[in-house]
């Protein structure tokens, strides 16, 4: 039995969110008025947290940690294995993020098809006729939202600095 | 009232976009609950921002719509490919999988499956228009101390219900909770967690919540596995079909008790919260096979094990919505989000909805009948685009749904802070899921937490005594069933086996009559009786037996997140 496992990391990082969060909710301003203090119910919130990731802790302590959902995929070993394992749903964040960052020059219709071409790209791979593929899906499903919420329910999305560069 | 109410509504919901707008909801539905590892719950978070801009009764029509297609969409991948398409069809597949391949009646078998569907939509649909009204007039009597209690036994029976682990369920729930509360407090807007930035000071938008921590960690959880991302599903059955009809009704109508009994098992366990389909089409199972005079069969592809669960599935969000329309509180993640659509058309269900509201809460029951009848007619088109969509990768769909997400988001408020809300809690949901932690008490968390709040201020407001809480006879009644649901997973697991559970049954009901007596009129006083004489009965069946413990294990349910 591994003293440390994975849950006990879970329950001690809750811990010290509980204990963050409580220390914050200091800064929360008291009000003359009203019964129910701003911060009264965050706190209570804040000490069940507290009392169960406690139950957590010393539930895991004394087992194995609990499987994952990956169905015990293998994995192979050190960083490039994790990586490895994990390399669509990081590719997925890193290109949300990348698609985020890039909003207010790329604007919501060129930064969405770009997002989705090279996120297809990156899970689908690039052999072959793929690219093309994979950019008529990109123009075709978010050209056709973007044009659904634009013309359709009047949403006025960030048109970025290349749509609209005096904007 | 019923009546003018029914024909207000549908004057309400009878224009031609709005009937568009359902049959593409049902259409889209099918389509989404027929795919593997999209749930209904996403495809109804995801219609959410397209509806922001619609009428309150016609948006509302079209979740419903996508909803009621959902549920019956799973049966089509059941059926034809063995791959449940949503955790409510698991059941599905046990028999009508097997009619499919081994006995080569793949038509007759989507038939039953969709006229069953079909029935126990229906049979859902009446319940719900005549309980729900009755249910609300109950919560009328409710004051904020129930309240509270009512909110805080949801999130105990969900997290007790949507795990292995009921601690990890309580966390996620409280966790929810804690969510609700950054931003500026709803009672005397005051700034609270909000770490000096004015865009947390402004809270997390509750629809990207929902979405980053449903759909977009289900998407990455989808594609986890590069070679999974990278197959289709045409690859694991046949699909070239065409639905058998008129056999098929003969089928069901034989079938009828059938059909009647897993539409009620379906009823009821949508109105408990926290129980959703995934359990009512196994227990609706295990009850006919348990009824059956011939429970062998079961398994081999007879329609009796294809009739039960999907009535049952079809049945569980009328159920939950009864809770939802009368209460206000969801009884699963789907009706969380359709609560989540109501709060965007500033409409807050409370058991004064169905009153003050009358048109809008009746087109609602009025959709959830009508998309039924859609359900069947388009079931037959649908099942061609099913052929074709199973032919696309997991991750195009995928990839594209991702990009989706980005804009619905955004649209919702024009805010470009919600599209990194839903970023931030895609992750925070993609790494709950991997570590185990359900994410469905947590949805209610957030979904409850502003209630539950307000609800303690106003229980402060009119007296700073606790006791209430356990005086009221609501009160203590939803705390006692809050407790002995919390410990229900540990009575389940230890069945049979220690000899603490001999006892827990009849404690619970004699606990549970103490407050139904206190309620007083006649009926309730009624009912605490028969549970007092059941409680009694238990005790005196197992004295009798020595207090030894009977190694009777009843059916094991598998629980999922719907």
């Amino acid at each position: 039995m591994q003293r440390l496992n994975r849950d006990v990391v879970i329950a001690i990082v809750l811990l010290v969110f509980c204990g963050v969060f409580f220390w914050a909710s200091f800064d929360i301003r008291q009000p003359d008025y009203g019964v129910l203090m701003p911060s009264t119910w965050p706190r209570v919130v804040l000490a069940v947290l507290a009392f169960l990731s406690m139950l957590y802790l010393f539930q895991s302590l004394g087992r194995e940690p609990e499987g994952t959902d990956d169905g015990g995929a293998p994995r192979g070993a050190g960083l490039r294995g994790w990586i490895a394992h994990w390399r669509n749903p990081l590719w997925c964040f890193a290109l949300f993020f990348a698609y985020l960052a890039t909003l207010p020059v790329l604007g919501m219709l060129i930064g969405g098809v770009l997002f989705v071409f090279v996120l297809l790209g990156m899970l689908g791979g690039w052999e072959g006729r793929k690219p093309l593929f994979h950019g008529a899906v990109a123009l075709l499903t978010i050209g056709g939202m973007w044009s659904l919420f634009t013309f359709g329910l009047d949403v006025m999305l960030p048109p970025g600095m290349i749509f609209n560069p005096f904007g | 009232m019923i009546i003018e109410n029914v024909i207000a509504a549908f004057v309400e919901l009878a224009t031609i976009k709005t009937f568009m707008l359902m049959m593409v909801g049902v259409a889209g539905g099918l389509i989404a609950g027929a795919i593997p590892g999209f749930t209904i719950a996403m495809a109804v978070v995801l219609t959410l921002p397209f509806t922001f801009g619609m009428p309150a009764s016609q948006g509302l029509a079209t979740m419903v719509s996508v909803l009621v297609g959902g549920l019956s969409g799973g049966l089509m991948a059941g059926i034809l490919t063995g791959i449940p398409g949503t955790p409510s069809s698991v059941a599905t597949t046990f028999d009508g999988f097997p009619m499919a391949r081994k006995k080569g009646e793949p038509g007759l078998a989507l038939g039953i499956g969709v006229w069953s569907s079909f029935c126990g939509g229906i049979i859902s649909a009446i319940l719900l228009m005549t309980l729900a009204p009755q249910l609300a007039r109950i919560g009328l009597e409710f004051n904020p101390w129930d309240y509270f209690m009512l909110v805080m036994f949801a999130l105990t029976i969900t997290a007790s219900l949507a795990g292995k682990n009921m601690v990890k369920g309580l966390i996620a729930g409280i966790l929810g909770l804690l969510i609700r509360t950054v931003g500026e407090d709803e009672a005397v807007g005051m700034a609270r967690f909000d770490f000096g930035s004015d865009t947390i000071l402004q809270g997390f938008d509750f629809i990207a919540v929902l979405i980053g921590l449903f759909a977009f960690s289900q998407l990455l959880s989808d594609v986890r596995d590069p070679a999974a991302a990278r197959r289709s599903l045409t690859e694991t059955g046949t699909v070239h079909v065409r639905i058998e009809h008129r056999r098929a009704i003969a089928e069901v109508a034989k079938r009828w008790t059938i059909v009647v009994r897993s539409s009620l098992i379906g009823v009821f366990t949508g109105i408990l919260p926290g129980a959703g389909g995934s359990i009512a089409n196994i227990l609706a199972y295990d009850q006919a096979k348990k009824a059956s005079k011939h429970p062998e069969k079961f398994g081999t592809g007879i329609a009796d094990g294809i009739i039960a669960p999907e009535s049952s599935n079809n049945a569980v969000e009328g159920g939950a919505l009864i809770t939802m329309m009368a209460l206000g509180i969801p009884g699963d993640v789907t009706t969380a989000v359709m609560l989540g659509a109501l709060l965007i058309h500033d409409v807050v269900p409370s058991p004064t909805f169905i009153s003050d509201e009358p048109v809008l809460a009746y087109s609602i029951f009025l959709a959830f009948f009508v998309a039924t009848f859609m359900m069947v007619g388009l079931q037959s088109f649908m099942l061609r685009v099913f052929v074709l969509v199973t032919r696309v990768r997991m991750y195009v769909l995928a990839s594209v749904i991702l990009g989706f997400c980005g804009i619905g988001v955004y649209a919702i408020n024009n805010v470009e802070f919600d599209v990194w809300t839903l970023v931030w809690f895609g992750i925070l949901g993609f790494i709950m899921r991997h570590f185990g932690f359900p994410l469905a008490p947590m949805i209610l968390g957030v979904v409850l937490g502003n209630i539950a709040e307000l609800n303690l201020a106003r229980a402060f407001a009119i007296t700073s005594d606790l006791s209430p809480f356990f005086t009221r006879p609501w009160s203590l009644f939803f705390l006692i069933i809050a407790v002995f649901s919390a410990g229900f997973p540990m009575y389940q697991v230890q069945r049979g086996r220690k000899k603490w559970t001999l006892v827990f049954l009849p404690a619970a009901c004699f606990a549970v009559s103490v407050p139904l007596y206190m309620m007083g009129g006649i009926v309730r006083p009624v009912v605490a009786t028969v549970v007092l004489a059941y409680g009694a009965f238990t005790v005196w069946q197992r004295a009798r037996g020595g207090w030894r413990i009977e190694a009777a294990l009843g059916h094991t349910v598998p629980l999922k997140e719907d």
